[in-house]
């Protein structure tokens, strides 16, 4: 709904226009409450800093840098980052991209906080809080210079160091009323991060604890009636302040392209009720009208239930950076313009970050899920690719061979093929038997679906046939149709998933001790109270992770997420960020609810056909990138999809067991 | 939520792959049967009301995956159980001589107090396939294994047909019920897992 809007803050004759003439230009952006009052010989630059960067995703490659400026401008001051043009380094991104993340003249005035982070290795950065309660990505200062930063806002506005974090310094321009409105109802600080034993929440030092009840029945007293029943502890404020933001957002232009394109984004997703927010705040409604008695006891004692540790990241990087609109599908004709004359794959990368922002048309899965899943090279030619599946196929066959010339005096003899073939059985038909493609008596996609498995099973002899691979294979046939298309393309998916079904567990065991580290890095509370609970096993996760959230999503909507995950374009893992992402979600009703192993698994398996997956793609996105560097050290090296380190002779582990 | 429960008695559903276990549940929960349901990933459980010697208590089947494969999950899942049903099918020999597989394995995995006396229920399922004509597991040579086991309560059943499915859940309900110390007890969220202090008594089933 604010598409045409964004595009009037970042149309290339202004981009070009502040990149030539710095600070003068910016102040030229649009309609908004600055424009009409600066000159631009007005403007002075207090601070400049050359190589400050913004880490868009993992990828070395995709770093914007640009320059750091603060101007000043009568008694306002304004922050500016403008990338670097044509920058060799970021070739593979498009002006377009580093446009996306502009800062353009930011007032200091919109500012609420900086948070500055200073890790032991790497580089230092800031991430730049605004009042609204969104946050610009994290600014790493390659060159140095947060603190002449920090010191330089000193210099020209009020600032102080937030009592709970000293790396936190709030700005606050108390001459403006909305200001000071909107600073009094964001809290994010005072809420404290919880310890390993309690998640009690104590906001009574909160320096802006006085202004707060006034403020929010400014600014909403219909709204947050509910949640006097504890009163301020339970203050979650982030919503009224997200809807006023987006008044602000409207009537003073002078925000990034990106902040609005955010902001768009709540907006648009509080219709479809999509992101956790307004779920969260929704739980944390009922669980306070459902016990008045016991919420209004949490002021004074620490709460047994209903209080919840805020997210920590709520209020910083996440509120940003949440991934981008998800894009249409891949159509046929934008298909071909990936391909040169003779069918090759110009540009592999384009292609999957394509697919990672929209997917493929079903149209053209059968093609594309060949490349993604690694079938087919990307440079292969169409001739290729013939040539290519005709020696599949035949190779194919020569291996099914083996189990169909297995005679049956022979089988009777052969305990674990028999045994094999009848698990096999017993699951393709109860194998998505309500789709068309295998329903019915004596399907023949149900025969297919049992010649692969029993095939593979033959191909891979030590890894055998385990429960959960003909939920991996149904939609590889479906999407096919070729039978030695599909074992192949399948070989290909078990080459990464294979060690899911190893004997010892160990593929799921080091999955589910990933998205336990991920969910400690990025939401601690959470973290804490499963560790309270004693569910740090996330086995409530192990249908998720063993066959790729088969089971939660319809059938479409899961081949969907497939060709996103497969493209693996910002991590090979993103199906555990995806993982945080719909805990994130319920994190609130988890805790809130204090949901012990059962409950919780019980919850989980329930959320099947519940979860909104654009919303927690993006959600994961975002997450991935918050994580950062600091995610991909939490996931150890060979964790499934990532190929295996070893030599591939000893992947699984050979003891026998019963079955198989 | 809060954490006072009114007797939450916790059944564990075992045995192979494809022998009825989330038939036989859904069957005892829902009344329901279905040719659709998919492969057990992971577990899952169901909760019922049921009411004996004028006491309510809450019934939880737990239904988990049937291939040895996934068995080292069962510590997270089979911990604080109360009665552990052991299912096979008649017409599949492999899966009744597995049984004592599936019985050997919960007792090392949920380490129960008094793995002597933990009460067991075997179901053999599936009596309604083909008249019974493909059945190839006697009743007499299910009983007697149940009589080696510490005279372990035997039905047969069929999930399909809904038949003996109450009978034989009525049972292990009041085999759990056995496991249970008499007085209402507090169950805490956390289990202590060697389940230390609760007390067994009980052996097998008088109905």
């Amino acid at each position: 709904m604010h598409e045409t809007d964004i595009h009037d803050l970042s149309d290339d004759a202004d981009y070009a226009a502040s990149q030539q003439q710095g600070s003068a230009s910016i102040m030229r952006s649009d309609s908004g409450r600055q424009s009409s009052s600066s000159e631009p010989d007005g403007a002075e630059v207090v601070y400049s800093k050359d190589n400050v960067t913004i880490h868009p995703s993992q990828l070395a490659s995709e770093r914007i840098s640009g320059r750091l400026k603060l101007i000043k401008q009568g008694s306002a001051l304004f922050m500016t980052w403008i990338p670097y043009k044509g920058q060799g380094s970021n070739a593979r991104l498009s002006e377009k991209d580093k446009n996306l993340y502009t800062i353009r003249a930011v007032p200091l005035t919109e500012v609420r906080s900086v948070r500055r982070h200073t890790p032991a290795f790497g580089w230092q950065y800031i991430i730049v809080v605004l009042s609204s309660g969104l946050a610009f990505p994290p600014l790493y200062f390659y060159n140095g210079g947060v603190k002449e930063f920090l010191a330089t806002i000193k210099q020209h506005v009020f600032i102080v160091r937030s009592a709970e974090d000293a790396n936190v310094f709030l700005i606050n321009d108390f001459q403006n009323p909305l200001q000071r409105t909107l600073s009094s109802l964001e809290l994010p600080r005072a809420v404290s991060v919880v310890s390993d034993q309690s998640v009690s929440i104590d906001v009574g030092e909160s320096p802006l604890d006085e202004s707060q009840e006034s403020s929010s029945r400014n600014v909403r007293d219909g709204r947050l009636s509910t949640l006097q029943y504890n009163g301020r502890t339970r203050l979650k404020p982030q919503d009224p302040a997200r809807d006023l933001s987006i008044h602000v957002l409207e009537k003073f232009s002078l925000v990034t392209k990106f902040a609005r394109e955010t902001t768009s984004q709540i907006f648009g997703e509080t219709h479809n009720n999509g992101f956790g927010a307004i779920e969260k705040r929704r739980y944390n409604h009922q669980s306070s009208i459902d016990h008045p008695e016991k919420a209004s006891n949490s002021a004074e004692k620490a709460p047994e239930l209903v209080p919840v540790a805020a997210d920590p990241l709520e209020f910083d990087e996440a509120a940003l950076i949440w991934g981008k609109p998800r894009q249409p599908p891949l159509g046929p004709e934008e298909w071909v313009s990936f391909l040169d004359s003779e069918g090759r794959v110009t540009d592999s990368k384009a292609l999957r970050k394509r697919i990672f922002y929209g997917g493929v048309e079903h149209i053209l899965r059968k093609e594309v899920w060949a490349f993604l899943l690694g079938y087919h090279a990307y440079d292969s030619t169409y001739a290729e690719r013939e040539y290519f599946s005709v020696l599949k196929k035949s190779e194919y066959e020569t291996i099914k061979n083996q189990w169909q010339s297995i005679s049956p005096e022979q089988a009777k003899r052969f305990t674990k093929f028999r045994e094999r073939k009848g698990l096999i059985d017993k699951d393709v038909v109860r194998t998505d038997r309500s789709l068309p493609f295998y329903d019915g008596d004596d399907n023949p996609n149900v025969n297919i679906l049992r010649d692969i498995l029993l095939t593979y099973s033959f191909y891979n002899f030590d890894l055998g046939y385990c429960q959960g691979m003909s939920d991996l294979l149904s939609p590889i046939l479906f999407v096919m149709g070729n039978e030695a298309d599909s074992f192949w393309c399948f070989v290909s998916l078990m080459e990464r998933l294979g060690p899911n079904f190893n004997r010892d567990q160990n593929g799921m065991h080091t999955q589910l001790f990933a998205i336990s580290k991920l969910v400690e890095l990025l939401d601690s509370p959470l973290h804490n109270y499963f560790k309270q609970q004693e569910c740090l096993n996330y086995f409530f996760c192990f249908r998720w992770v063993l066959i790729q959230f088969k089971r939660e999503f319809e059938y479409e909507k899961t081949m969907r997420l497939w060709e996103v995950l497969w493209t693996h374009y910002m991590s090979e893992h993103l199906h555990l960020y995806i993982c945080v992402a719909i805990l994130k979600r319920y994190r609130n009703k988890i805790m809130g609810e204090q949901m012990d192993f059962d409950t919780l698994l019980k919850f989980i398996n329930e959320l099947s056909g519940q979860i909104e997956l654009d919303a927690v793609i993006r959600d994961a996105e975002a997450l991935c990138i918050c994580a950062g560097e600091n995610g991909a050290a939490s996931i150890p090296p060979g964790t499934p999809p990532s190929l295996p380190i070893d030599n591939g002779l000893l992947l699984y582990s050979q003891q026998d067991d019963e079955v198989l | 939520m809060a954490t006072r429960r009114r007797m939450l008695l916790k059944v564990i559903i075992l045995g192979d792959s494809g022998v009825g276990k989330t038939s036989l549940m859904n069957q005892y929960v829902n009344r329901k049967f279905s040719n659709q349901y998919k492969a057990t990933i992971g577990a899952d459980f169901l909760t019922k009301e049921v009411q004996f010697e004028d006491r309510l208590f809450t019934l939880q089947i737990w239904d988990t995956a049937g291939q040895e494969r996934f068995q080292s999950l069962g510590v997270a899942f089979y911990r604080g159980a109360d009665c552990c049903v052991l299912v096979y099918d008649v017409n599949v020999m492999k899966s009744f001589e597995n049984l004592n597989n599936w019985r050997e394995e919960f007792l090392i995995q949920a380490s129960p107090s008094d793995p002597e006396n933990f009460p067991f229920v075997v179901l053999g399922n599936k009596v309604d396939v083909d008249g019974g004509n493909s059945r190839v597991v006697s009743e007499k040579k299910a009983k007697a294994w149940c009589a080696s086991k510490g005279n372990i309560p035997y039905f047969e059943t069929s999930a399909k047909e809904g038949f003996n499915v109450d009978a034989a859940f009525e049972c292990i309900a009041k085999n759990a019920l056995k496991n249970e110390p008499e007085e209402e007890i507090y169950l805490p969220d956390t289990i202590d897992v060697a389940g230390g202090g609760r007390q067994q008594r009980s052996t097998g089933c008088e109905c």
